[in-house]
């Protein structure tokens, strides 16, 4: 692993050395502003150092659902009848006693003794693990397992329901990994037997990281730079797409009816969602960070867009959100006022975008829900590209469903003031221009970069350039940052700036109170230099704030 | 002229050619090159058709087929004029959702049409074997549950036009008042038990 054979040199005389050479305030945050229009949270923390919140339990958000709070206010009554619709009866004609059964095949499951692997170290809240338990390696099972091209995968994610019953995996066929989820479901049941709640195993280079959102387990198993609060971070977000296309009350209901449910059933079609979702984590940095990348405007048009936004929504009551994204890449939010995203549910907006081609095709009406605005129910979602010829995409969220042919001629009219003011040819030659090159800044020691303004829940890199050209040095380095990142929220010692000699580059981390920087720079660079190039970045950012970030967080 | 809006809702299983059948329809074309993108929620096209001296707006909900949105399909059926219900002529489970569809149909709009439509019909006619659903039982049903009953297919367009414009044509019939004599209205006006066979061979 890179880590073993590189030197890392940090301590915190360093730090406070080098913090004094930038001569950055401390409330220094570029992209900042006043009014924000994502929710800023820390994730990292949450999961570090509260672990309660690894193991919630959904119901606790039947208490208040800001959408019947939304609905009262607009003097409508409450979805009485979605409710009763979403809970009629889920029967399951699938056999019952399934899972049994194949645990019951012992034969299939074998325990390996091998000597030579490092001995599996398991992580629970508060019982640690007695020596002679350690010496259980890693369970083999038959069929699928023994694909060597379904374990060469350096990252694997599984669902399963707390039954044990298989509901999704990246690679293979659910149906042949049965035997696997058994074990999970019983590594997890085993924990909780004790009171306890199993986190992570580490087994040579694996991590196995579990995530107990009951009725579901999540675990994911990954040889990756990923670290496990990072797995535990993608989790989240795993479940949270599940929550997107179900809400907590209708998965609730479904296992509390039905603790065998097959939710494969339910989730036809979702799949691609899923799938899309694990892929990227692995090289977006929203994920990573918890924050959404902008697409990079003059604020002349983007304030032009919000307005056209603002003018006809306003006009419609009970518009929520209208969300206007690009490849990828947010373009503004308009939001009613109160009421913020967070930027994991428009991660989630953003991987529905991008996973299917259906939207390209026709106007949608589609329910979805946002977990962390309100997991309990389903927001309606007008969905539309803007143009045959320009590949951003506009959704309006609403509680009303029977809103589409408001929406409908809303957004025409949205559609035809951007037109009359060119924002279209605006947005493509962004979209044409990837972005801005690294040389941009003019800076000839540094690489690349990934800047966050953390109370924007905002971040910005340039694109990929030479020598990040290949895919495998394209991961190289985004497993760096993971690297990186994971050092400096180490729970235990959490860092203020970190320089990371590598391989064939030198990484700098550097977290203020308002931002976090991460930079690649040329293997020779000194630690002078690099510091010195980081000042001038952020001050390079300042400048170019409005471009890069959204300013403005207009409302209707 | 009249202008008039027609609410037809497309219903049915995943994979069962509901998105294939409109876009015939609306843009005259096939994607079967592309790789399958199942609908999210519903997709909405309109279209206008000219009967006589009628202007019809056909407004179209494409459905999702997966069960998920199940719960939630009122907000597309309710309302429509007509339902196509589809299935697809090589999956034999298809037909079961059908069955579905027009149950709770029948329950909740009762005034709305039923179309049955087979999809995929050139995959059959290429190669028999493929059928997996009996012709008879489906005119049986048909003239159960009083449905015009087609089979199309988006590869070829055979019968996807004759469809739509017969529903623009039987929703004229029973709904839009004839300037012709009255008595004409009230023979178009009883329920029809007759099925329609298009392009059966
Ligand atoms: N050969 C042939 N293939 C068809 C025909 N109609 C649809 N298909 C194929 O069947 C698959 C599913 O078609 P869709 O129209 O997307 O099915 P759908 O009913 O809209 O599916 P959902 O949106 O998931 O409910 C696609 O791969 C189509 O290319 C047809 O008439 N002939
Ligand atoms: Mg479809």
């Amino acid at each position: 692993m890179a880590t073993a054979s590189c030197k890392s040199l940090e301590d915190s005389e360093t730090a406070r050395e080098s913090e004094e050479e930038t001569e950055i305030p401390k409330d220094f945050e570029p992209g900042a502003s006043s009014e924000s229009i994502l929710i800023s949270i820390d994730l990292y923390e949450e999961v570090e150092n509260s672990p309660g919140s690894v193991y919630e339990d959904v119901s606790y958000r039947r208490r208040k659902s800001t959408i019947c709070e939304l609905e009262r206010s607009a003097g409508k009554r409450v979805l009485a009848e979605e409710q009763v619709e979403t809970s009629k009866s889920f029967d399951d004609k699938s056999q019952d006693g399934q899972l049994k059964a194949e645990i019951g095949h012992d034969e299939s499951i074998r325990i390996k003794n091998s000597p030579n692997v490092e001995p599996i170290r398991i992580e629970m809240e508060s019982i640690q693990m007695s020596s002679d338990e350690e010496k259980h390696e890693i369970i083999e099972t038959a069929e699928d397992i023994h694909n060597p091209e379904w374990k060469q995968h350096s990252k694997h994610i599984f669902i399963l329901s707390e039954a044990g019953k298989p509901i999704y995996s990246r690679f293979g066929s659910e149906d042949k990994l049965v035997t696997l989820m058994g074990v999970m479901q019983a590594l997890v049941s085993i924990v909780q037997d004790n009171g306890d709640v199993i986190r992570s195993i580490h087994a040579g280079d694996h991590k196995f990281v579990f995530l107990v959102r009951l009725p579901l387990i999540l675990v994911a198993v990954a040889n990756t730079n990923a670290s496990a609060p990072q797995l535990v971070v993608q989790l989240n977000c795993v479940y949270n797409l599940i929550l997107s296309v179900l809400t907590s009350t209708q998965l609730c209901s479904i296992f509390e009816q039905r603790r065998n449910y097959d939710l494969r059933r339910l989730l036809g079609g979702a799949e691609k969602f899923l799938d899309n979702l694990v892929d990227t984590m692995d090289s977006d940095p929203s994920f990573l960070l918890v924050a959404v990348r902008c697409l990079p405007l003059t604020s002349a048009i983007r304030d032009t867009i919000s307005q056209s936004i603002v003018q006809y929504c306003s006009k419609v009551k009970n518009v929520v959100f209208a969300i206007l994204v690009a490849k990828n890449q947010l373009v503004t939010i308009v939001r009613m006022k109160k009421y913020s995203l967070h930027p994991s549910d428009l991660h989630l907006v953003m991987n529905l975008v991008n996973s299917s081609d259906s939207f390209k095709a026709a106007e949608s009406w589609t329910p979805i829900c946002l977990p962390k605005f309100d997991s309990s129910g389903f927001l309606h979602a007008h969905v539309s590209y803007l143009d045959d010829n320009c590949p951003a995409c506009l959704l309006l969220l609403t509680v009303d469903k029977n809103l589409f042919f408001t929406l409908q001629e809303c957004r025409r009219k949205i559609v035809e003031r951007l037109h009359r003011y060119n924002c279209l040819e605006a947005i493509n030659a962004s979209l044409e221009s990837e972005g801005y090159s690294v040389s941009e800044v003019g800076l000839p020691d540094l690489r690349h970069f990934i800047y966050k303004s953390k109370s924007a829940a905002q971040f910005t890199e340039p694109r990929l350039e030479a020598p990040y050209v290949s895919n495998e040095d394209q991961s190289n380095l985004f497993g760096l940052y993971q690297y990186l990142h994971h050092r400096m929220y180490n729970s235990a010692r959490p860092l203020k700036i970190l320089f990371y000699v590598g391989q064939k580059e030198i990484m700098l981390s550097w977290h203020m109170a308002g931002f976090e920087l991460y930079a690649a720079f040329e293997p020779m660079v000194t630690k002078f230099t690099a510091v010195n190039t980081m000042n001038k970045l952020v001050r390079w950012i300042k400048k170019e704030e409005d471009r890069l970030f959204i300013m403005n967080a207009p409302t209707i | 002229m009249k202008r008039v809006d027609l609410k037809i809702v497309l219903l049915g299983k995943e994979y069962g050619g509901k998105t294939s059948l409109l876009e015939r329809y609306l843009y005259d074309h096939f994607h079967g090159d592309l790789p399958y993108q199942n609908t999210i929620g519903a997709a909405f096209g309109a279209k206008k058709i000219q009967l006589d001296d009628k202007q019809i707006t056909m407004g179209i909900w494409d459905t999702a087929g997966s069960e998920r949105y199940e719960a939630m399909s009122k907000i597309y059926y309710r309302g429509a004029k007509a339902a196509i219900v589809c299935y697809d002529l090589t999956d034999s489970s298809s037909f079961e959702r059908v069955k579905f569809w027009v149950d709770e149909l029948k329950k909740f709009e009762e005034d709305c049409m039923i179309y049955l439509c087979g999809t995929k019909k050139d995959l059959v006619q290429e190669d028999r074997q493929c059928r997996k659903i009996d012709y008879h039982t489906t005119t049986d049903y048909a003239d159960e549950i009083g449905a015009n009953l087609f089979e199309t297919s988006s590869k070829t367009g055979e019968c996807v036009r004759e469809l739509f414009t017969q529903i623009a044509m039987d929703f004229v019939n029973k709904y839009v008042p004839s300037s012709k004599e009255k008595n004409e209205d009230l023979i178009l006006e009883s329920p029809g038990k007759k099925s329609t066979f298009c392009c059966s061979s």
